[in-house]
């Protein structure tokens, strides 16, 4: 795994932790779909890369995964956020609030600095 | 902690892959489902709402590869797979396992067992603060050769010296003293001055050392006991402070407790240490004044040799107050700590770890030897895996794998066998190697010959999987692989030049000690028991009293069945402890004192009668001694037939007068003795002079005296006799009875532990390099099966073939064996202190070592050749 991979899923893990946290337990499918419309269609997840991730994100005990059926009467896996997940949410959050705030300072105008 | 949480998952998740692949097959079926659903719904057909549906997931195989990556530890699998890749391949060829298995075993045991031993002896610090700094300083003189020093000296040295930051001493001795209290005990005492402990860097564990006002002649009576005593005596009694202890009938109280397994420098163990409380003005006046030994701590940076130079002048001054006579015979001597510890084993540690290295050595090249033989036959085997798609870095793994295994194994095997040749060594050695009572398995010596063997089979396992990748292996097993049989070979010739070197000494050391076990010694060992009565010195105070107490036991023993002889002397011959003397000092009625400094020492005993009959000595001239001399007041010495020809050449001794010392009565000459052994078992013998021992008062003062008992019982029966007539007339004393013969064993016990150790390792040597000669010829001959097929099949005979194989293990040997001899011989000198009657270059010697070896070698190389002989033309041409 190269460094834009870890770059990349790290923030893939934020967004996921962040939409089951807003949402409550979503599938797979629905999740990767959920992050796509709230990029405002700017994002396309490419989806295989979205199951490891949800797989590390449960290894490390941050979501839990339980089969259910969908509305459409559809089986499928249910993801949703355990109690250090809800954590890590807030951690994460900050942790990339202040990651962009420190790079929006070097790329804002240069008369300003 | 998430990162171990996650690895903890990815454990558990190794163990059931299965089940994770279907559940992720469902839940990626799922997937599609919704997908393709969602498809159909925006207007796409089924078709093209799947086909998109699977480009968006970027391929079915690839997600469910990453996905069980993850789930999973992917490189701990391969290295389990590995692993019972490794096993396999074991359990089909055991007999190589087995053999690297035992040859990694016999090495790192016989490696770890022996390093273990010498390290205490030559690298690990002593246990004191500053140990590198610590030294011994003293006289030394022909009769005492440890440094010792003199009241009348040791205060002017301390108070001038400046090579020094510490400079204290403590008693020449360990003496008998008895804890008298209702649990009464006999002990060791020590005295020391005040400054000797803290000059050690040791403070009790308990309690404080010596003040200087407790180091005076009438300061307040102290003691510090050791460890053991407390422990066993006193039950770890925490209100021992304080305590008042009866030591030899004088109170003192007890400080401080000494570390546990607290040792002097002098390698002494004392049960309770009392001040030295010396009378400084009488000292510093008295000549020689009270002796002991003194131990020092050099101011940092400065070096043993510059100390040296710095004293000389103190030196020679004291010098200038010894009695002109003997003046020249004393030096100074300052030593390191460990050199006064261990000097005289230095030598015998170090010729056992070079040869446990010698032993390594052939290990490691044993090992990769097998390793490399191993390789070449998995050529094809290693190439067709890389042919169909192993990269060379699995294929290097999975050598390492089986390398690591093999050294684990090995290892494991190896710390087996050296606990069980540590017990061996515990068990053969003789008393006199320091530290060895207490050497326990070196686990980072074990750690370092693991590593070592391992490195060993990795590499020389490592060069075919470095080479394998290539076409041609697939198809010939050619030429390429002659570098490393030519490397192979040379592995090989070293394995047997070392073995030669080991055997030839392993053949000295023998030699020496056959010498010394059937050397004549001049007395009869059978049946003669020896006595020592440890008399608590408190309770038989005077001389008067000593000898009442051994004269009683004298008769109450002869009155026992079966006993021959009893006699009274203060040494047995052959070894240990005797009285010497300096032959200067003898001097012959009527003839001009013998010059200064000359004639070396010579041994004299003061012995009761009956010591020429119990030992069996003849009397070659003149007459022994006789019970009716003993009462009456002449002074009377029997002469050994050496010192008789030094000191009266080509003249009849008999009624001639000598005397000791300068101002020592005459005493007359009565007869000569045959000589005997009396300079340990590998010392050229001395002169003796044989003191009649009275039974007056004067001839009873120190040393203590030792029983000689001649019975014509066996000394299973007569010694429990003894013991009881002794404890009859006093049954507090210990006493201690030992055969003469087993005593003399005991002096012998030292070349044994040296021959019987070099002796193993010469074998496994032998063993191995013999292994590894007969592996590599019989690798050799199996290589050249179709060479030898196509050679009969024009013609060669059976014997052509035989000298064709056959004449590869002879060049090995004959080179092997001629390396080995010319480093055996150049290196021979290094145990010349450790042979007794064996020229360092001793032919016959040399011959049987290289015999055997030529022997077993030669053995080791006709078995393969012999079944390379038998090769069926036909068969041998049908193998590709």
């Amino acid at each position: 795994m190269g460094d834009k991979a870890d770059v990349w899923q790290g923030t893939l893990s934020l967004m996921v932790l962040r939409t089951l946290q807003v949402l409550g337990p979503l599938h797979g499918y629905g999740l990767a779909r959920r992050i796509e419309q709230t990029s405002g269609d700017l994002l396309q997840l490419n989806y295989g890369t979205l199951y490891p991730a949800l797989l590390k994100l449960e290894q490390e005990g941050f979501i839990r995964s339980h089969w259910g059926v969908s509305e459409n009467n559809r089986r499928a896996k249910y993801y949703e956020l355990t109690k250090a997940g809800q954590r890590q949410v807030k951690k994460a959050a900050a942790d990339w609030e202040q990651t962009t705030a420190i790079l929006a300072r070097f790329l804002t105008p240069a008369e300003e600095a | 902690m998430r990162k171990l949480r996650a690895l903890t998952m990815r454990l558990i998740g190794m163990t059931r892959t299965g089940q994770h692949d279907a559940d992720f097959a469902a839940e990626l079926e799922s997937h599609l489902a919704f997908h393709i659903e969602d498809g159909i719904h925006a207007g796409l057909t089924p078709e093209e709402a799947r086909r998109q549906a699977l480009i968006r997931l970027g391929g079915v195989e690839q997600t469910r590869q990453t996905y069980s990556e993850r789930a999973s530890l992917p490189w701990l699998e391969s290295v389990v797979r590995d692993m019972r890749y490794a096993m396999r391949g074991f359990r089909r060829n055991p007999v190589f396992t087995v053999t690297v298995i035992a040859t990694l075993a016999l090495g790192i045991g016989a490696t770890t067992a022996v390093f273990s031993v010498v390290d205490r002896i030559l690298f690990r610090s002593l246990p004191y603060a500053h140990d590198d700094r610590i030294v011994s300083i003293g006289l030394v003189q022909s009769l005492e050769r440890q440094e010792f020093m003199l009241g009348g000296f040791f205060y002017e040295w301390r108070d001038n010296q400046k090579p020094f930051e510490a400079f204290a001493s403590q008693g020449t001795m360990l003496h008998a003293c008895d804890l008298v209290e209702s649990n009464p005990a006999q002990l060791n005492c020590m005295q020391a001055q005040a400054g000797f402990l803290p000059l050690l860097g040791i403070s009790p564990v308990l309690g404080r050392n010596f003040l200087p006002e407790e180091d005076l002649p009438n300061g307040p009576r102290v003691a510090l006991i050791s460890y053991g005593l407390w422990l066993d005596h006193y039950n770890r009694d925490a209100g021992i402070l304080n305590r008042q202890i009866d030591v030899d009938g004088s109170p003192a109280r007890v400080i401080g407790v000494l570390p546990r397994g607290f040792e002097l420098p002098t390698l002494q163990a004392p049960d309770v240490m009392l001040p030295m409380a010396l009378n400084e003005g009488l000292e510093r006046k008295a000549l020689p004044g009270t002796p002991m030994r003194v131990f020092a701590r050099l101011s940092p940076g400065v070096s043993i040799a510059q100390a040296k130079a710095e004293m000389e002048p103190l030196f020679l001054h004291s010098q200038a107050s010894i009695p002109e006579q003997i003046r020249k015979d004393f030096h100074l001597s300052i030593r390191s700590l460990r050199d006064r510890e261990t000097k005289d084993v230095q030598l015998t540690a170090w010729i056992l770890l070079g040869s446990v290295l010698a032993v390594m050595l052939i290990t490691c090249a044993n090992v990769a030897s097998l390793m490399m033989a191993r390789g070449e036959t998995r050529e094809r085997e290693l190439a067709v895996r890389s042919a169909v798609g192993a990269s060379r870095g699995r294929l290097i793994r999975q050598t390492l794998t089986e390398a690591a295994l093999l050294s684990l194994a090995g290892a494991a095997a190896g710390m087996a066998l050296a606990e069980g040749l540590l017990r061996v060594f515990l068990a053969i050695a003789p008393t006199g190697i320091p530290f060895l009572a207490r050497a326990g398995l070196d686990l980072r010596v074990a750690l370092f010959s693991v590593l070592l063997s391992m490195l060993c089979g990795a590499i020389f396992g490592l060069l075919p999987a470095l080479q394998a990748p290539c076409a041609v292996a697939l198809a010939a097993r050619a030429a390429k692989s002659r570098k490393r049989t030519v490397l192979r070979r040379t592995l090989v010739a070293g394995q047997i030049a070392i073995s030669m070197v080991l055997l030839t000494g392993a053949a000295l050391l023998l030699r020496s000690f056959e010498n010394i076990e059937e050397q004549s010694l001049g007395i009869e060992t059978q049946g003669v028991l020896t006595a020592r009565i440890a008399l608590p010195g408190f309770r038989y105070d005077t001389g008067q009293k000593k000898m009442e107490f051994y004269l009683q036991v004298e008769a109450a023993l002869r009155r026992l069945p079966g006993i021959r002889a009893v006699s009274v002397s203060d040494s047995v011959p052959p070894g240990g402890w005797n009285s010497g003397r300096r032959y200067s000092d003898l001097a012959v009625e009527g003839k001009p004192d013998p010059a200064q400094g000359t004639g070396g020492s010579v041994v004299s005993r003061e012995v009761t009668p009956d010591y020429f009959r119990a030992l069996n000595i003849p009397i070659i001239r003149g007459r022994s001694f006789t019970e009716e001399n003993r009462g009456a007041g002449a002074h009377l010495v029997v002469l050994s037939r050496l010192m008789a020809a030094r000191m009266f050449p080509g003249e009849d001794p008999t009624g001639k007068r000598v005397r000791t010392g300068h101002d020592g009565p005459w005493e007359t000459v009565v007869g000569v003795a045959e000589d005997v052994k009396n300079n340990g078992l590998t010392e050229q013998d001395e002169p003796e002079l044989y003191s009649l021992r009275r039974s007056a008062v004067e001839d009873w003062g120190p040393p203590a005296p030792v029983m000689i008992i001649d019975a014509a019982l066996p000394p299973k029966t007569v010694a429990p006799w003894v013991r009881s007539q002794i404890a009859g007339l006093d049954p507090t004393v210990p006493v201690e009875i030992e055969t003469l013969a087993h005593g003399v064993s005991k002096l012998a016990d030292r070349p044994r532990f040296e021959t019987a150790l070099l002796g193993f390792f010469a074998f496994c040597g032998l063993l191995m390099a013999v292994i590894g000669l007969y592996g590599v010829i019989a690798f050799l001959a199996a290589q050249r099966t179709q060479e030898i097929g196509v050679r009969m099949a024009l013609g060669a005979t059976r014997l052509d073939i035989l000298r064709l194989i056959g004449g590869e293990g002879v060049r090995l040997i004959v080179l092997g064996g001629a390396v080995g001899l010319g480093v055996a011989l150049a290196t021979a000198q290094l145990l010349t202190s450790l042979l007794y009657n064996v020229g360092l270059h001793d032919p016959a010697m040399y011959a049987a070592a290289t015999f055997l070896l030529v022997l077993v070698a030669l053995a080791a190389t006709l078995i393969p050749a012999r079944a390379a002989m038998k090769t069926d033309p036909m068969a041998a041409l049908r193998t590709e």
